[in-house]
């Protein structure tokens, strides 16, 4: 990959990537691994960009996809998938971010099935219900409904945690 | 006051840390850990290694005077081979940009089809590499005959009242028609076993992913 290909077409929406892998990853090593998966898949994937669509929300749909269907074995070799039946515990050095909020936000947002924490990672980055439902592929109409269960199953998950 | 998810969510990033990239280094020459790549790696170097087994098995059958077994093996893991080609093609034309409810159909349905297709070819390959394991062996030359006939003559001294068919022993023909039988009935089980083994959480999470896209859409 061109580092010209890098820093025009990559850099300045890897604030999305950063923040989709984070919720798809329980370490750090993880986390580096998949952002460098979706950069090498938007590298490769770059011809087939249309533009019917933002670049933005191009980059999104590959970062979700890469993310939804990635398979990682750990270095200790045991398969891991990151699943919602596998409750998070974000123990792990530098993965955590600086504010401590944002952490727990993070921790209760990976419970959630892989929709779900797509759909409310999209919704927390200001993305119409429209955007959303373009994004996932799904029905527009559904998509407040469950961004509010979301929301709900959130709120309890964060209860009394946060101030 | 509590705060809102969406507050937490817009203050924590920012913050200068929370968005910093990762360092990538010399990325294109790096192995893609994504699935379809896997997948794709994998078909490649499978049919390559058919395609080279093949060759070589074909050689050696000659090479030991079992040219038929050599050539039926050659012929059904060549139809294997392009059978698959075929899917390797089609699993290329998936496209990661698409929306994730389009992509992640088109991936399963490439599974789908790949695994329904190959158990159905596995349902076949162990009935006919037995079989020709059984012919190449019986049509041996052995000193100016078939060895299968010089089999026949010996169990026809040693027990002559044994019943024939076309010449062969009924016993030996029905014992063959099990084994045939066998391997036909639990070949499409012992490929999917074989898989499930290995892509077991692949196919679990795909259909959950897809189910929860379903309930999305209706």
């Amino acid at each position: 990959m061109s580092q010209d290909f890098y820093n025009t077409s990559i850099t300045p929406f890897s604030g999305i990537i950063i923040k989709l892998c984070r919720a798809y990853t329980s370490s750090q090593e993880d986390f580096e691994d998949y952002y460098q998966e979706v950069c090498l898949q938007i590298w490769r994937s770059k011809d087939n960009f249309r533009a019917e669509s933002e670049w933005s929300t191009w980059v999104y749909r590959i970062s979700l996809n890469v993310c939804l269907t990635l398979l990682k074995k750990k270095k200790n070799n045991t398969q891991h998938f990151v699943s919602d039946s596998m409750p998070y515990l974000d123990t792990v050095d530098n993965h955590a971010f600086s504010d401590e909020s944002l952490n727990l936000l993070y921790d209760a947002i990976r419970q959630l099935s892989e929709i779900d924490r797509a759909i409310i990672m999209l919704y927390l980055e200001e993305k119409s219900y429209k955007e959303i439902a373009d994004i996932i592929g799904t029905n527009y109409n559904n998509i407040g409904v469950r961004v509010q269960r979301i929301k709900s199953r959130l709120k309890k998950l964060l209860d009394g945690k946060i101030n | 006051m509590e705060r809102s998810i969406e507050n937490i969510w817009k203050e924590g990033f920012l913050k200068s840390d929370a968005l910093i990239a990762p360092k990538i280094n010399d990325l294109y020459a790096q192995k893609s850990i994504h699935i379809i790549d896997k997948f794709t790696r994998m078909f490649r170097i499978n049919l390559k290694a058919i395609v080279v087994f093949s060759f070589v098995f074909l050689l050696i059958s000659y090479l030991v005077g079992i040219p038929i077994m050599g050539i039926i093996f050659f012929v059904t893991l060549m139809v294997l081979v392009v059978i698959n080609r075929s899917l390797l093609k089609s699993l290329e034309t998936i496209d990661k940009g698409e929306n994730s409810y389009e992509y992640l159909k088109k991936f399963n349905h490439w599974i789908n089809k790949q695994v329904e297709i190959n158990k159905r070819i596995a349902m076949f390959l162990y009935p006919i590499s037995f079989m020709s394991i059984i012919l190449g062996l019986w049509f041996k030359d052995a000193e100016g005959m078939f060895l299968g006939e010089r089999l026949v003559n010996k169990i026809m001294i040693q027990f002559p009242e044994i019943d024939l068919l076309f010449g062969i022993p009924t016993l030996g023909i029905a014992i063959v028609l099990l084994i045939l039988g066998l391997l036909a009935f639990f070949s499409g089980r012992i490929y999917m076993w074989d898989l499930n083994l290995v892509y077991g959480r692949v196919f679990n999470k795909m259909k959950e992913l897809m189910s929860d896209l379903e309930t999305l859409n209706n």
